[in-house]
């Protein structure tokens, strides 16, 4: 069978039930053999609004992408700015240097995300020993807190760990004072452990937040699976082990599969206030990169091209999550 | 997609993409100013707020105090500043307003590379037919006709243009570069005699063991750095090098006379070496670690209390601690000469500076009154009064000083409190509200320099200059330094008489602007540099401060860094000979 073969049918079996759907509520309407054309204009006006959002935002922008074949100045706007063809490209590849430059910031996008995305448990877990908690004021105390930090800006918590962190903030003063160091621990301005470090910041900033979406789910685990199992003698760790847990992972897969959709989009705002110099070999990701080349550096033509290439790996990661599930579940996710 | 819903998008989408690039279909005709009528009206009827897009200024906002009400008084105008350095993102700002086609009624433009592309968009006025009229701006044509050569008509006004000659020095009582030690300490420490740069790490030393900790009990530093400035190097690594008559051209640095050039990254380059000065220093507990996190005005805000010894400029040191009530007992900061240093220093520049430039935007509202208004900015009455924000010129007239029985110029009472007491008080009524720091043109640009000549007075507009002032700031560190120095009166007298001091022929030299591919080269290897360097800086130890440079070494070479040194050792050459032409012809 052809594919308008199948398209035909398809559409025909759509129209039976559609037909079958008026008849059953009695509608007065008069029923013909070919399509409603009034009504399918009236429908696809609905919608129209909604693709032209899409297009717009989606789609549209995509033009944007003719910026990486001109050497782009503002000035002259595009037409007055010299076509390059694939200048911007080539240079990404011309020498091992430029090539590994990419590379580390690839290195450092995918590194930091996937740091992030196996901490992703934790949220989860964390809600399951909140939800422990037995006085309700201490549960909520503790909520709040924990919540709290996700609304505040990067800026504000780079202001936080500046006076808390820099070689002569509080930790370092009373450090110095108490005598334990002589010279200050450079704590922000050092190229070490800059991964970990910024994956602690983030997870202190989202911990409490990621635990919402838990704790909401947690509330409606059927009271019924707790009661047999504790008749049939589960202890606290046995309920939560065998039944919170279990009845929280479609909630945690979802939840997955949506981050790794993420993996390359993982901001810059929380790199943007913490780089400086001494770290900014690893913390550079691509969304950052892209901006110090593009508005730092003024060249927003080569800040298109390194940002396309975003673009190629997250449709290369898509398919190969879309082919993972397709084998895993049978089912593919586009 | 049935075919006819895809028609409906299409066609959304051909209407969007049209409205857009409609939007950049700024065409390259020029701007022609309209009228030509005869000389400015003396009066303005209509009153009107200029935009002014300044690079240069630090400022935001319409411009308040006494300067305001000058321009007020004689243009009938407010100025709107829009500032690039306040609003921040780099260049952002200059880029979205370039591609809107209006940069504003008055433009500074703070690079070269604004003015090419300012020039290219059509954003500037061809004020030719104004030019006939600003008599004032005239007396600089030389300036004038070099800024604007190669373009149909007059679209850029030069900047710190001067009527001396060029081989004579721009600064006036004090050099741009200097090492300036905190005089009080360094005669504790017995005036020991510093042969050359690294012989400052123990005199630092020493000094910093006799006052290790300020008044305010925070721990005091040899070197405080900050990163506001690093372009195509570290900036505060490139300042030793002017010591010793060098200055930056890209990714070089070429002596004042020719004679030598260096590419900065070789191990054997002044940059380097004052790296090395760091890391040393570093080693030594001199450096304060705040230095690669704090900004400009943190740093300036230490020297204000005391907590750092060592300073690259004056300009930076003495107006934050050589107060009245610390020069009184002695305390400042005072260059102490290092027996090798051969201090860079610009020349007058007859052509003006070649990367500042004044314009008329190509849509002002009205050409005309900008353009008597940037004449005014070139006379007398305006040098005095738009020079006062960087401290040099002496404000107006009447306001901070005035002509002695003698006929010589000397501040006032309210002049000596705007410049030495801290600026406290009021303007008076008719000048305004405000006190006199808060009322200074927040231009930031200077047309004529604060060193040329008043011909009504027959000294120089920076009031530094005049014997009045001399006598009036004379006390217990001046005339210590002098008294160690052997008598001698100012800084540059000192260089001067024992040519400890090379002055660049000021030749109005512009690199032309990189290419696309140069630039973005030049961009990542910059920030390279810039990176490598301050690690550098701070290294612990001399086999990691090697192994860093290795790395740097390796890592721009890596990037093309050839390719860019080619085209800077090229401008740097092209400018000396353009420095030998103009020292010849206005000698």
């Amino acid at each position: 069978m052809t594919t308008q073969a199948v398209l035909q049918e398809a559409a025909s079996s759509n129209l039976v039930r559609e037909q079958e759907n008026t008849l059953k509520r009695g509608s007065r309407k008069r029923v013909g053999g070919k399509p409603n054309g009034k009504k399918s204009i009236g429908m696809f006006l609905c919608i129209l609004p909604f693709l032209v959002l899409i297009f717009v935002f989606s789609y549209l922008p995509l033009y944007g992408w003719i910026f990486s074949l001109y050497d782009y100045q503002p000035a002259l706007g595009l037409q007055g700015s010299a076509f390059v063809g694939f200048q911007w490209f080539e240079m990404l590849v011309s020498s091992p240097t430029q090539m590994a430059q990419i590379l580390q910031v690839l290195a450092n996008t995918l590194a930091m995300s996937f740091l992030g995305i196996a901490t992703s448990i934790l949220p989860l877990i964390f809600a399951v020993f909140l939800n422990e908690v037995k006085a309700p004021w201490f549960r909520n105390i503790v909520q709040t807190l924990t919540t709290l930090p996700n609304f505040i800006s990067w800026v504000l918590v780079y202001m936080i760990a500046f006076s808390l962190f820099s070689s002569s903030g509080l930790v370092n003063s009373v450090l110095t004072d108490s005598g334990i160091i002589t010279t200050p621990v450079k704590f922000l301005d050092s190229g070490d452990h800059v991964w970990i470090t910024m994956l602690l910041w983030s997870l202190w900033k989202g911990l409490g937040w990621g635990a919402i979406i838990y704790l909401a789910a947690i509330t409606g685990i059927d009271p019924a699976l707790y009661e047999s199992a504790r008749i049939d003698g589960a202890g606290r760790f046995q309920l939560m082990r065998f039944i919170t847990i279990p009845q929280l992972m479609p909630t945690y897969v979802v939840l997955l599969m949506l981050s790794v959709a993420n993996l390359l989009n993982n901001g810059m705002d929380q790199y943007y206030v913490f780089q400086n110099a001494f770290n900014m070999q690893h913390i550079q990701v691509l969304d950052l990169y892209v901006y110090n080349v593009g508005l730092t550096g003024n060249n927003l033509s080569l800040a298109t091209a390194i940002g396309m290439l975003k673009s190629l790996i997250s449709v290369i990661l898509l398919l190969t999550v879309n082919l993972i599930a397709k084998r895993a579940r049978g089912t593919s996710i586009i | 997609m049935k075919r006819r819903e895809f028609l409906a998008l299409a066609g959304v989408g051909a209407l969007a993409s049209v409205t857009l690039s409609s939007c950049s279909l700024i065409s390259g005709t020029t701007p022609k100013a309209t009228s030509a009528g005869g000389a400015f009206p003396k009066t303005w009827k209509k009153p009107i707020t200029i935009d002014v897009f300044d690079d240069l200024a630090n400022y935001q906002g319409i411009q308040t105090g006494w300067f305001a009400k000058l321009v007020q008084d004689k243009f009938n105008m407010k100025l709107n500043v829009i500032a690039p350095n306040v609003a921040g993102g780099g260049e952002t700002l200059f880029n979205t307003r370039a591609a809107a086609g209006e940069l504003g009624d008055l433009v500074v433009l703070g690079s070269s590379q604004h003015l090419d592309e300012s020039l290219k968009g059509g954003l500037l006025l061809d004020a030719a037919s104004y030019y006939k009229n600003m008599s004032n701006v005239k007396k600089y044509d030389t300036a004038v006709t070099f800024t604007n050569k190669g373009k149909k008509g007059t679209f850029a006004f030069p900047t710190s243009v001067s009527a001396l000659k060029p081989t004579q020095s721009s600064e006036s009582t004090e050099p741009t570069f200097g090492p300036y030690l905190r005089w009080d300490l360094y005669k504790e420490a017995g005036f020991p005699e510093i042969n050359t740069l690294e012989d400052l790490v123990p005199v630092l030393q020493d000094m910093q063991k006799s006052a290790p900790k300020a008044p305010n009990g925070k721990p005091v530093y040899g070197l405080s750095l900050f990163k506001d400035w690093d372009g195509n190097m570290m900036n505060n690594a490139k300042q030793p090098a002017c010591y010793y008559g060098f200055d930056e051209m890209g990714f070089v640095l070429a002596a004042a006379d020719g004679s030598s050039y260096e590419s900065i990254v070789d191990s054997d380059s002044h940059y380097v070496r004052s790296l090395r000065f760091f890391s040393k220093a570093s080693q030594a507990g001199l450096v304060d670690p705040d230095s690669p996190t704090q900004n400009y005005s943190t740093m300036f805000a230490k020297y204000q209390t005391g907590q750092v010894l060592f300073a690259f400029w004056p300009w930076l040191a003495q107006p934050a601690y050589n107060t009245t009530a610390n020069m009184q007992e002695g305390r400042g900061f005072e260059i102490a000469p290092l027996k090798d240093m051969k201090i860079f220093s610009y020349g007058a520049e007859v052509y003006g500076n070649s990367n500042y430039s004044l314009g008329i935007g190509a849509k002002a509202s009205d050409p005309e009154r900008v353009a008597a208004f940037l004449d005014w900015l070139y006379s007398v009455d305006g040098v005095y009064a738009n020079g006062s924000q960087t401290g040099s010129a002496a404000g107006p007239k009447d306001l901070t000083w005035t002509l002695a029985s003698s006929k010589k110029p000397e501040l006032n009472a309210f002049g000596q409190d705007a410049f030495l007491g801290g600026s406290t008080k009021q303007v008076p009524a008719d000048w305004g509200t405000g006190t006199f720091t808060k009322g200074v043109s927040a231009l930031n640009v200077t047309t004529v320099t604060a060193v040329d000549v008043d011909p009504s007075t027959g000294y120089s507009f920076a009031y530094q200059m005049w014997p009045s002032y001399e006598k009036l700031i004379a006390n217990p560190l001046t005339k210590s330094w002098s008294s160690h120095m052997g008598g001698a009166g100012t800084t540059m007298e000192y260089l001067r008489d024992h040519k400890k001091i090379i002055v660049a022929p000021g030749s109005g030299y512009v690199a032309p602007v990189d290419d696309s591919e140069t630039q973005t080269l030049r961009n990542q290897i910059k920030t390279i540099i810039v990176q490598d360097s301050w690690k550098m800086a701070m290294a612990t130890s001399t086999s990691q401060f090697n192994s860093l440079l290795k790395d740097m070494q390796n890592t721009v070479n890596g990037l093309g860094y050839k390719k860019v040194l080619k085209v800077d050792m090229e401008h740097a050459k092209a400018q000396n000979a353009t420095r030998l032409t103009v020292a010849k012809k206005f000698g």
